[in-house]
């Protein structure tokens, strides 16, 4: 389908999330490659983020196999998958909100590094994030976009080569939207990069190729301006509209 | 002959018993998950309406099968209004809350009757199964367990009670939404909860007389029993009641009822081990 | 919370007060006094021993008796065989540290949510106090120890120093010793929360998604966490027996866990202060209302905690300090201002 060729870092085959009879996730067969920026689009409930939760060992698949770095990681430990070198920001944030923002920052970096140079890199990306005049706050008391920023620069502090970014924009002012999609850019040239995001501008700004969810399964994979043009992706989006009209 | 059916009926008596002992904590559990930890005094206030109203002179079947269960209920219904409801989403609070109730109902109760054992004359005597005898009462001990599982079951799936009870279990905030004034429910399953707790009390309190401090015996398998069962309330209880009493009966006639309570548990831990949710959190799902 | 032991002044404050009392102590109280104060020290390691695995790794144990009794009966048995005290006050650590592993890794490697760790916690307890009940018989003996069941050990020998067997400790010793044991749990528990393993036991209590999201193994960490809070637990047993001389099944009792557990609540979970106050305050009210021939204990410890759950849920620690900032913020701000508001307003802020 791709013209892309070179090392997949992250494969998927036939990935089946079922929850009782629901089929959230339906027979997905993904590839990406190293260093890929790739762009999850679907409506809601398409099942992006169970998707990811697949992916991160969250939710063991009811069915199917997934290969990270040439190691079939289905059904592992989150820990284990993530210490291969995953990192993900969840739809809603998932951070220790009684501690400030730099332990947060830190615990990250802390992972893999020794104190001094993950003092440096929790630093780094605090500013790289722009929230490091925020170091000392308490994480539970900020913003819903100052969140976002707080845990992207979590994960760009665990330098993760797959990193798997759950609707960063979300309640993001314009300017912050900006430095998000400049900081994914950014990160897009030492890992691959995986974004599910509604905000068609954010889109505009960082895609290239990308991928299409509805009900579960993959429904387009295709070049950004192709999709953008695609009738069919136009309808599962606005489905409600369309229907009305018919 | 005679020596199996006696073991065999002392198998279904101790998962009657522990059926008993649990069914009105299970009830609450499995709609508020909530564990009431003065569930052993609950059953203890049971066995205390029952011996201090046969002693004033009421007949013991009213004192067992009417007064203990309204009575208890009732303090439930207090209980809940007073200290649960203040404590909704805060799961662990609670627990404490009802741990404090609980040593503050032995207190009372010692305060109030004295550290002693008082009992009642078990009921009806026994029965000779060739060459053993055997207390008539287990077969009413069975007998109610059973009924009090098939009451719950009755009024679960066919009446309109059961119907709003099932739809806040599913989904609260829904229930809600459609106009279900969950508080009363959750008031209405404390009490009833509470109600089933009574009864147990009062139909073991001939069989182990009644001490402030009786609950302590109880409360092991009772939990136990729920936790292992998980949060479905008929198949919940009933699946790890039959699990659970068979194993600590053999247990117990092996080494002694102490031991029966160890092995309980241990074969609890390493089945949440593997069911973390309870039997019924991955086997029966569907089911009441 | 997270401020650096090192650069809290709160931490040396404690220390001095640890000290003075350790070394003035002696000299300037009555002998009855220091027993009394002794039992204090006991039971505050008791209490640092929940407060840190509840405040600082987010585990609530309604159990932590377990352990109490398991390092008490430890030591009985050990001082009483092998004659010295040195060995069986570490294996009265080492020993439940294990049990809480083993017990842990049922716990948190199965994931159990946390009712049921709570009720799981509370069963053990209740089955080792049964287990305990039950041993009155000649037959349950361990080397020279006789369990005795109800009945308890009695005559365990009081701690000696290290290497001579023959050489007691006095009264005002224990205390020393005690104390020191005190400041020492004291200062390895906050060093050890202000520790990278610390920090993460935080991350984890605030969340446990994020935690694993970033490569901790949850598990490993909670089982590790649980496991030092036992050993502490059972040192702490184990200076109970040596204190009175004698053990018996309610090292075990609810009541002792339900004991741990006010105390950190009226302290204040997520403190390591909190507990050691709450012992102070709630032994000595137990003392008066217990004269008070009317209340036995049950009825003042369960109405202390419910009143603890639905009035004071934060703890006294944390309130006053909550108190404090806010007063100090007012004050602050008052003064900046016009100065129009009387002072004492300000107390009703917390």
């Amino acid at each position: 389908m791709t013209e892309v060729e070179g090392y997949k870092i992250l494969r998927t085959r036939g990935l089946t999330m079922q929850f009782g009879g629901v089929t959230a996730v339906d027979n997905v067969d993904l590839d990406l490659n190293d260093g890929e920026l790739r762009c999850l689009l679907g409506p809601n409930g398409a099942g992006k983020s169970t998707f990811f939760k697949c992916l991160t060992g969250q939710l063991t698949p009811t069915r199917g196999e997934i290969t990270f770095k040439d190691q079939p990681i289905t059904g592992w430990n989150t820990h284990d998958i993530v210490n291969l070198g995953v990192g993900i920001k969840t739809q809603v944030p998932n951070l220790f909100n009684g501690v400030s923002v730099y332990e947060n920052v830190r615990l990250a970096s802390r992972r893999k590094h020794m104190p001094a140079m993950a003092r440096e890199i929790a630093e780094k990306m605090m500013e790289k994030c722009g929230i490091s005049h925020l170091a000392r706050r308490e994480v539970g008391l900020l913003a819903h976009g100052q969140r976002q920023l707080v845990e992207l620069a979590m994960v760009l502090a665990e330098e993760p080569s797959l990193i798997l970014l759950d609707e960063p924009a979300a309640g993001m002012t314009g300017d912050e939207r900006d430095r998000l999609a400049q900081l994914v850019l950014e990160a897009a040239r030492g890992s691959a990069v995986i974004v599910v995001e509604h905000d068609m501008q954010f889109i505009r700004q960082i895609a290239k190729f990308v991928t299409v969810f509805n009900r579960g399964a993959i429904f387009r994979e295709a070049m950004i301006d192709d999709i953008m043009r695609d009738r069919a992706v136009q309808e599962i989006y606005l489905g409600k509209q369309a229907n009305a009209a018919a | 002959m005679d020596y199996f059916i006696v073991v065999a009926l002392e198998m279904v008596r101790a998962v009657a018993w522990l059926v008993l002992l649990s069914a009105g904590l299970a009830i609450i559990f499995g709609m508020m998950r909530v564990i009431n930890f003065a569930h052993g005094e609950f059953l203890m206030l049971g066995g205390y309406t029952v011996v201090t109203s046969t002693h004033a002179g009421v007949n013991e079947a009213v004192a067992i099968l009417i007064l203990a269960p309204l009575s208890v209920g009732l303090f439930g219904i207090i209980v809940e209004r007073l200290v649960i409801r203040r404590l909704y989403g805060r799961i662990l609070d609670s627990l404490l809350a009802t741990w404090g109730l609980s040593m503050l109902m032995i207190g009372g109760v010692t305060l109030i009757f004295g550290n002693t054992v008082e009992g009642i004359a078990s009921p009806f005597g026994g029965m000779a199964i060739g060459a053993y005898q055997v207390p008539i009462y287990n077969f009413v001990l069975i007998g109610f367990a059973a009924l009090v599982l098939f009451g719950v079951w009755v009024v679960l799936k066919f009446t309109r009670a059961g119907l709003i009870a099932r739809a806040t279990m599913q989904n609260p905030a829904m229930a809600e939404a459609l106009g279900v004034r969950t508080s009363w429910v959750y008031m209405a399953t404390f009490g009833i909860g509470s109600g089933v707790t009574g009864l147990a009390g009062g139909l073991i309190a001939p069989v182990t007389g009644v001490v402030p401090t009786m609950g302590v015996n109880f409360v092991g398998q009772a939990f136990i029993t729920v936790i292992t069962g998980g949060a479905a309330v008929i198949t919940g209880t009933l699946s790890s009641a039959t699990l659970l009493g068979t194993i600590s009966q053999a247990t117990t006639f092996l080494a002694g009822p102490v031991y029966g309570d160890a092995a309980l548990l241990l074969v609890a831990l390493v089945l949440l081990r593997l069911l973390p949710q309870g039997i019924t959190g991955r086997i029966f799902k569907r089911s009441l | 919370m997270e401020k650096s032991a090192i650069r809290d002044p709160g931490f040396y404050l404690m220390i001095a007060i640890g000290l003075a009392a350790l070394f003035i102590g002696p000299l300037v109280v009555d002998m009855f006094t220091i027993m009394q104060v002794t039992q204090y020290v006991v039971l505050s390691v008791f209490a640092l021993s929940l407060g840190y695995i509840w405040g600082f790794g987010g585990i609530l144990s309604f159990g932590q008796a377990a352990f109490f009794g398991l390092g008490a009966y430890t030591f009985a048995v050990a001082s009483i065989n092998i004659g010295e005290t040195t060995i069986p006050l570490i294996l009265s650590f080492l020993l439940p540290a294990a049990f809480g592993a083993a017990l842990g890794y049922f716990m948190f490697y199965g994931k159990l949510s946390d009712v049921y760790l709570g009720v799981v916690t509370m069963v053990v307890t209740l089955i080792f106090w049964k287990l305990a009940n039950h041993t009155a018989g000649p037959e349950y003996v361990i080397g020279k120890a006789r369990l005795g069941g109800f009945n308890g050990i009695p005559s365990i020998p009081t701690l000696n120093i290290p290497g001579e067997p023959d050489a007691w400790l006095d009264p005002a010793q224990l205390f020393q010793v005690f104390m020191a044991i005190l400041i020492a749990v004291y200062v390895g528990l906050r060093l050890l929360i202000a520790s990278d393993f610390g920090r993460v036991s935080i991350g984890i209590r605030e969340n446990e998604t994020r935690a694993s999201l970033l490569g901790y193994d949850v598990r490993k960490h909670k089982v590790i966490v649980f496991s030092i809070g036992s050993g502490i637990a059972g040192l702490a047993g184990a200076m109970w027996a040596t204190y009175q001389s004698f053990i018996d099944p309610n090292a075990f009792g609810m009541e002792m866990s339900a004991k741990a557990l006010v105390w950190v609540m009226a302290g204040g979970v997520g403190t390591l202060v909190g507990p050691i106050l709450g012992v102070i305050l709630l032994q000595w009210l137990t003392l008066k209302l217990g004269m008070m021939e009317l209340l036995n204990s049950f009825v003042v410890l369960g109405a202390i905690m419910m009143a603890l759950v639905l009035a004071l849920p934060k703890g006294m620690v944390p309130t006053l300090r909550g108190w404090a900032l806010t007063g100090w913020t007012l004050a602050r701000r008052g003064r900046g201002a016009a100065r129009a508001k009387k002072p004492g307003e300000e107390g009703g802020a917390g």
